[in-house]
Formats: C-alpha cells, structure tokens, sequence
C-alpha cells in the first residue's frame, strides 16, 4: 500500500482535466445577464421631451427602464420588440444614454416611441450609478429594486429565458 | 519701464498653455489616480484597465474616480464604489478575503511544505 | 489543385508518422531490426510535411483564395512578406506552423542522434505519436486547406492591421520554436521512463538542445513584450493576461530545467526534479496551446471559440500528460537518488532554485485558475491582475537573488563556508546594502518591493563583480556564461523596480497652438495632418518638444489615430522618444467637442533596459549553448 501512495498525486491532473471538460460542456447561461438586487441610485434628470425634473419617486413601480440612444445601432433592432411589450401592457420608461436631446427626439419621431417617458442623462451620470457600460441595456425594476440588469439586446428569446422568470416570480405586470 | 512690463505681460498671455485633464491637491493624490485607473478593470473590454481604454464608461470611471479623490474618499471607498456598480471583476486586485486566502497564501504555503519536505528527508537520511 | 496536392501530402505525412509510432512500440521488446526503421520512416514523414507547407506557402503568395484560410487572412495587396506571415496569423495556420516546428526540430534531433543511442528509437516514436495527434487535430478540426467552392473570392479579407507588424510576424515563429524545443525533452525522457534503465545519462543528451529550446523561448517571450509595448498603446511591457501567464509558465518552468540538467547530467542527484521539469515544460505548453485555443478565456489574443477544438486538444493535452506522469510516478523510488545532497553544496542551492521557479509556476496557475474555479463554484466572477501577481512575484524573486548570491563560489557535492567576515558575500551585502539606503534616500521610496528589488538587484551586480575582477587577477576559472546570464537577471530585476518607481504618466487636453508645460518638457500642439494611405486614413498630431533643461535640442513626435478601411478598426499609433534613461511615450486620445484633443503622455523609466536585460540572459545561454556544442 505504502508502494502506491505516491500514484494519488495523479489526482491533481486527473482533476484539471475533469474540470475543463465540465468547463467546456456546460451550458454557459447568458453572461449578460445580472440578478443582483440593488436600489435605484438617487437622481435627478430632466424629462427628455418635456424638460420637467425627474427623481425616483416618479418612477412606476414595475417597469423596465431600458438604456438606450440614437447612436447605438442595436437599438435600432431591438426598437421592434420593445414596441410590442409596450403593446402588451408592459411600461417602460427610457433612460436616455449620452445623446443630444435633439437627436433622441428625432430618432424617436422617426421609429417609434415605445417608452412613457424618457430620462436624459447626458453626462451618463445615472447609468454609470447603475453599472452601464454601454447600449442597449435593459433593467426590470420592481417598487425601486432592480431585479434584473441585462447587457445586451432583448429579444423574444431573452425575454422568455432571463425575464419573464423572474416576473413570473414576483407576480408583476399582472 | 511700467509699460514695459505691462506689454510683456500681454505677450507673455498671448501664449496658451494647455492644462491637464484630472486636477489634483496634492502630488500624493495624483499619484493614487494613476495607480488606481491601473487597478480597475474596463468592464466593456476582454481585457485591460480603464486606464489604457477610451470606452465611453472608462472615460466616465476616470473622471468619476478624479472626483471621489478630490471628494476625500479613500482607495477602498473608491474600490467598493467601482465593486459596487460593475461587480467583483472590475477590479484587478482581488481582496484577501475568506475565499481568496488559497489564492494568497497559497504559493507560500506550497514553498514552505516542499521546502520542509526537503529538509525532512534529509533528516530521515 | 495545388491545395488539393498539399492537403494530399500532409494526410500522407500523418500516416508516416502513425507508422513510425507504431514501429516504436515494437523496439520496446528488443526488436533491433524496426530501430532504424523507425527512424527512417520519420524522416519520409518530415519531408512530406515540410513539402506540403512550401506548397501552402506558395498558395499563399500565389493568394490563392480558393483556400478559406487564405482568403480570410491575407489580401492581394499585401507585401509578399506579410502574405506569408497571415499564414500564423490566425488559429489553423499558426497551428500548421507549429507541426512544421515540431516535424523539424524532431527531425534534426533524429538526424544527429547516433543510431547507437539506446533511447533514440523510442525517443522518435513518442515524437511521431504527438506530431501524428497534432495532424489529426489539424486536419479534422482546424483544417487550412478547407476550400471555398466552386466561385473563389476576387480578393481576400485583410489582416487584422494590429498584425501588420515586424515584430508581431516572427514574435509566434520564435515561441513556437522555443516550446517545440522542449519537446524534444519529454519524448527523450519519455522513452527513458518507459525503458527504465537507470544507467543512462539521459541528460547529458538533452542539455544543449534545451538550452537552445530555452534562448529562443526567451527571445519569443520578449519579442512578444517589446511589440506591445509600441503597438498597443498601453505603455506597459507585461500585463499579467493569462496569455501572456500560459506562456510564461513554460519558460519558467523550462529555465528551472536547464539548471536542473546541469545537475543531474554531472551526479546523479535531483533526476527527480528534472524529469518532472521536463514533463513539467511541455505539459504547460499544452495546457497554453489548450488556453488560447479553445476560448475558455477571452483575452487579446484568443483565437476560437469552437468547443470542439477544445475538446480534442484536451482529450490529447490528457493523454500525453497523465501518461508521462504516470511512468514518472511509477519509475519515482528509482530515480531518487540514495545519496543525500551536501548541506551549502551547488546542488543544494540547485536544488532550492528548483523549489523557489516551482512556488512560482504554481502561482501564476494559480492565477490563472482562480477565476475559473470560482466562477465554477459561486457563480461568480472576479479578476486576477497585476496586484496580485506582482505581490506574490516580488518576494520570491528576493529569496531567489538571495540564493543565487549564495551559490556562487560555492562547490559541488562539497560544503562550503558561506559567511565569514572577509567573504565575497558579506562585502557584497555590505555595499549592496549602501546603495539601497542611498536610493531609498534619493528617490523617497519607502516601498518594500523598491527596497527588496533595488537591493536584491545590486547584490546579484555586485556580487558577479567581485567575482569577475577576482577571477580575473588570480586567472580562475569561473563559468563566464552562468555569470553573463545571471547579471543579465540582475539588470532585470533593477530595471523592472525602477520603472514601477519612477514612471509616470499625465493626461493632458490640448488644442493647436497649445503648449502644455510638464516637468521637464515643454510639448507644443503645432498642428494636426490628414494622412492618407493605401489601407488607411490617419490623423497624425505634430508635436514640437523641448527639454526643459536643454532648451537646443528639440524633438518632434507624431502620436497618430487610424482607421483601416477594410474593418473600420481604429488603431492609436504612440509616438516614442527613446532617450538613455527613459521613453517618453505619447498616445492621443480621443477629440472632444470643443476642438481639444485628450493626449496621454507617459515616462517609462529604464524600459529598454528590460530588453536588454533579457538580451543579456539570452546571450548568457547562447556561450553556454556554444560552449556545449563544441565540448560534444
């Protein structure tokens, strides 16, 4: 026995190469996507097309709040979906990501709408408060808590797989 | 000779000089600047800090990690305020905490068993 | 039709060598017959490959873009020299080329090896086994000759233009030829483990052609530091990414063999020690090779993304590593030798050295793991950089300056004494200790690694002087390229502190017209030019720079933006003025609206001496290598 004690040290390699294969085929879940719950940040902004002050109280208390700007290609692409949650019901409010309000308000003159409401951060202030690194990104935000921060464009896909679980547990947008 | 010290005084303005872009009080908070844009990790690139990138949410960190130093706020408080937004990867110190202590301690913990099993056999021989 | 004749020679050269493998096997049981055959049949195999990479060259030149690889990489426009170099531009070339290196450097080992030596034929069957599993990699899950049928592309995508580059062309050849150097290695202590005679020197066999493995690694190690200094953009020489980690690993590990060798091909002590170092060297080059190609981490230079690849280079990277340490372990009670190493002997310092690049290599794994273990087990994620690996770095490199100090002058398989009042060492200590109370002093840095690294640094200096002047005047012999190659070390280790001490950088706007006034230079924005060139469109801002305390010798330097046409990419290209002590090294950022520009200007102190550090270790090696070369 003494004579093959020293043949365990092949467990070491054994157990990298074990590792990388579950590494390797393991179903990477969307990377995108962040489930810390945090607090909405303090802020005040002005309304983009109204101009009126805005601060965390006159958020609804389920929404999504979706980071979006009129230089961002991707948002472009996922402006469809957002359209249609916006026709089932769902409020989503804009936070509008260093854009020049003129060009936001063009921009959404030309596609389309979806949200009740846009923020204009133009210095980016609140986003980098909440973690944005860039667009589009999208926050489901329940009585001020954000439940989930995507990275990312949502698609119906995403939808189903990372949001619509989480809004199923916390009973929202009924 | 008044007005000659006058009118080199308006030549002299006339020559811009530029300024640079984070103002410090003092030369030991500058230096904690630069150390710190090296610590903290770009979290829009594969890899690198925000201090060799020029994303827009690189730009933002640098000019918001200049204002909490000039605020007072201390290299952890800056740390956790980085952590806080981006996640534990955004920095590239990772903390000695109880889940980092093999990461730590580790490489020394291993010099010293193979270096006393060294001795031990020869003791034994 | 040149493809196809190219493909065609590499399916042929992989089944020569699966025979030369297969006959291998069969010498084990003393059959003398197949020895030679083994080594002929390997030779055939070698010619085939290399004809089918001329062939794949030519295609290349030829931009024959009927080949995917091809027209993925290279262009029509491309000067004949970087139409070669796209071929390891990107994951399948470059994996042909390492075949090539490893078919080649195996084939000159089989060529001088005496047909007498009793380990030669197993030695070239283990040889012929990796380089037939490398082929099979290539051919059915990274295969160049893949075509594009039957309409062939008019041109060819272009290379990513950060490859465009001198340095960045031979950086992979030069590595590549280093890591297959130490292949060498493995099989030949391979076939000694599975032989099992303890009789044999193997390791006399292996010193010269590991020492060479060694300079070329280091060059390609370097090479690779000095290009991203200039062409990323950054400043720095190393970053800790786990790129660069996995291929550090190996020259760790590698540098720990050669010392290791020198040991064990005199006496027969630490054999232990240097056959897992052999094993250890390329086992690490797999795990690199496993690393960079198969996307589990996302860094600068990753290539793929295909889980198959990952797959198979694993399976491979495990049966070649748990089997080499399989014998390694069963064969361990011989190996180890009955005799004790002599307290203050070389070889027990030698034998420390071992320990210390150990504590090392496993750090950096370490590292390297850790936020993968992590991620695996808490989902989730964390970062492991510079601060980490330059705290657990700094002191291992005291102790090991301290030992090396040491061992100088000391004996083999004899004591020595170390610390006597009048001795090399203690003078050393005593002045090497004045000069770092001095630069404490001077430079008003109180940081422990300054210290640790400035006196370490002079020790190491100080220490070969005396050595040096003393042999010299009482004409001893004292082995000259150990000596170079260790001030070489010694140079690095002073050149790395200071640069982390005394660099600094500021970032600065500035318009056209503007001077802005640092420290010791006055640098005035004369103008920004639109340049326009083949590939590119660029916007090159003209500095004019003055040094404060020499006011005549104005320079100029001209940091440029590019965008390259074919992928949009934009490149910032540093402008870099190399003066005796320092860089400066300039980068524009990006313009603002208000017509000023963000320019990030850097003071890299002593950062040529870095290279030239290891210039000087390398130079260490080639004596050492030559001198071996001529003594056989």
């Amino acid at each position: 026995m003494k004579n093959l004690l020293r043949f365990f040290i092949l467990i070491i390699p054994i157990g990298g190469i074990l590792f990388f294969y579950n590494i390797l085929t393991e179903d990477k879940f969307y990377p995108g996507a962040s489930f810390k719950n945090t607090s909405v940040p303090q802020f005040e902004l002005l309304s983009l097309q109204s101009k009126s002050p805005l601060i965390n109280d006159d958020l609804n208390n389920e929404m999504l709040l979706n980071v979006w700007a009129s230089w961002c290609i991707t948002c472009r692409i996922e402006h469809g979906f957002l359209m249609k949650l916006k026709s089932e019901g769902i409020t989503i409010t804009g936070l509008n990501y260093k854009d020049e309000a003129s060009d936001a308000i063009d921009w959404l003159n030309l596609y389309g709408n979806p949200y009740n409401y846009n923020l204009h951060d133009l210095k980016g202030s609140l986003a980098l408060d909440m973690g944005v690194t860039g667009a589009p990104e999208t926050f489901l935000i329940k009585n001020g808590v954000v439940l989930v921060h995507y990275s990312g464009e949502v698609n119906q896909a995403i939808w189903d797989k990372v949001f619509l679980p989480i809004i199923q547990d916390n009973e929202m947008f009924k | 000779m008044k007005r000659i010290i006058l009118l080199s005084f308006i030549f002299l303005s006339s020559v811009s000089f530029s300024s640079e872009v984070y103002i410090f009080k003092s030369k030991a908070d500058e230096r904690r600047f630069y150390e710190l844009i090296h610590e903290v990790r770009c979290p829009k690139c594969t890899s690198g800090s925000i201090a060799s990138s020029n994303a827009p949410v690189s730009e933002d960190l640098k000019i918001k990690i200049a204002e909490l130093i000039n605020e007072g706020y201390s290299n952890k408080e800056i740390k956790d305020y980085a952590r806080a937004r981006f996640g534990n990867e955004v920095l590239y110190d990772p903390e000695i905490n109880s889940t980092t202590l093999f990461l730590w301690f580790g490489p020394f913990l291993f010099l010293a068993i193979v270096f006393l099993g060294f001795i031990f056999r020869r003791k034994i021989g | 039709m040149i493809g196809e004749v190219s493909h065609f020679f590499s399916i042929l050269a992989s089944g020569l060598f699966f025979l030369s493998f297969v006959f291998s096997i069969r010498t084990y049981s003393g059959n003398h017959n197949l020895e030679v055959l083994v080594s002929r049949v390997f030779s055939y195999g070698f010619s085939f490959i290399l004809i089918s990479f001329l062939l794949y060259v030519w295609l290349a030149i030829q931009s024959d873009f009927s080949i995917r690889y091809i027209a993925e990489h290279s262009n029509k426009d491309l000067p004949t020299f970087y139409k070669i170099s796209s071929i390891w531009s990107a994951h399948e070339g470059s994996m042909f080329l390492w075949i090539l290196f490893l078919a080649g450097w195996s084939q000159l080992f089989n060529y001088s090896l005496s047909k007498n030596d009793l380990l030669k034929a197993p030695a070239i069957g283990v040889l012929a086994f990796i380089i037939f599993g490398f082929l099979i990699f290539l051919l059915f899950t990274s295969n160049p000759f893949e075509t594009i049928l039957p309409i062939a592309p008019t041109n060819g995508a272009d290379i990513n233009p950060v490859l465009q580059d001198p340095a960045l062309v031979i950086h992979p050849p030069f590595l590549y030829l280093g890591y297959v150097g130490f292949v060498i290695a493995f099989a030949y202590n391979t076939a000694f483990l599975i032989k099992g005679d303890m009789q044999i020197n193997w390791e006399s066999v292996i010193r010269s052609w590991s020492l060479a493995a060694w300079i070329l690694l280091t060059i390609g190690i370097s090479l690779g530091s000095w290009w991203a200094y200039y062409e990323l953009g950054w400043g720095g020489y190393w970053f800790w990414d786990p790129v660069e980690n996995v291929a550090l690993m190996p020259w760790l590990a590698g540098t720990a063999l050669i010392h290791s060798l020198y040991v064990s091909s005199r006496s027969k002590v630490l054999r232990g020690w240097t056959i897992l170092l052999s094993i250890s060297v390329f086992s690490l080059s797999l795990f690199g090779a496993f690393i960079v190609r198969s996307g589990i981490i996302d860094s600068v230079h990753a290539f793929a993304n295909d889980p198959q690849r990952g797959l198979y280079l694993l399976a491979f990277s495990a049966v070649l590593i748990t089997s080499s340490l399989t014998f390694y372990v069963y064969r361990l009670p011989q190996l180890v030798s009955k005799n004790l190493v002599v307290a203050k002997s070389k070889e027990s310092f030698l034998t420390i050295n071992n320990i210390l690049f150990a504590a090392a290599i496993f750090a950096v794994m370490l590292g390297v793991m850790y936020p993968l273990i992590f991620d695996y087990l808490y989902d989730e994620r964390i970062s492991v950089g510079p601060p980490y690996y330059n705290t657990i770095f700094a002191p291992l490199t005291f102790l090991a300056s301290a030992f090396l100090v040491f061992s100088v002058g000391s004996l083999w398989q004899r004591s020595s004494k170390l610390f006597f009042l009048k001795s090399f060492l203690s003078m050393s200590i005593i002045f090497a200790l004045i000069v770092t109370m001095f630069s404490v002093y001077f430079y008003q840095e109180y940081q422990w690694w300054f210290i640790g690294g400035i006196f370490s640094g002079f020790l190491i200096l100080i220490r070969y002087f005396f050595l040096i002047v003393d042999s010299f005047m009482k004409k001893n012999y004292f082995n000259k390229s150990s000596a170079t190659a260790h001030i070489g070390l010694g140079v690095l280790i002073l050149a790395t502190t200071l640069n982390a001490a005394l660099s600094y950088e500021k970032i600065i706007n500035i318009k056209p017209g503007e001077t802005y006034k640092g420290d010791a230079y006055e640098f005035f924005l004369i103008d920004f030019d639109l340049i326009n060139e083949s590939n590119y469109d660029s916007v090159q801002a003209k500095f004019s720079v003055k040094p404060i305390d020499s006011p005549k010798e104005v320079f100029f330097m001209f940091p440029e933006k590019r965008k390259y046409f074919i992928r949009g990419q934009i490149t910032s290209e540093s402008a870099i003025k190399i003066t005796p002590l320092k860089d400066i090294y300039m980068t524009l950022g990006d313009q603002l609206e208000s017509g000023y520009w963000v320019v990030n200007i850097q003071y890299n102190f002593l950062i040529r001496w870095i290279w030239i550090a290891a210039a000087i270790m390398c130079f260490g090696g080639f004596t050492a290598l030559i001198e071996r070369l001529r003594k056989s």
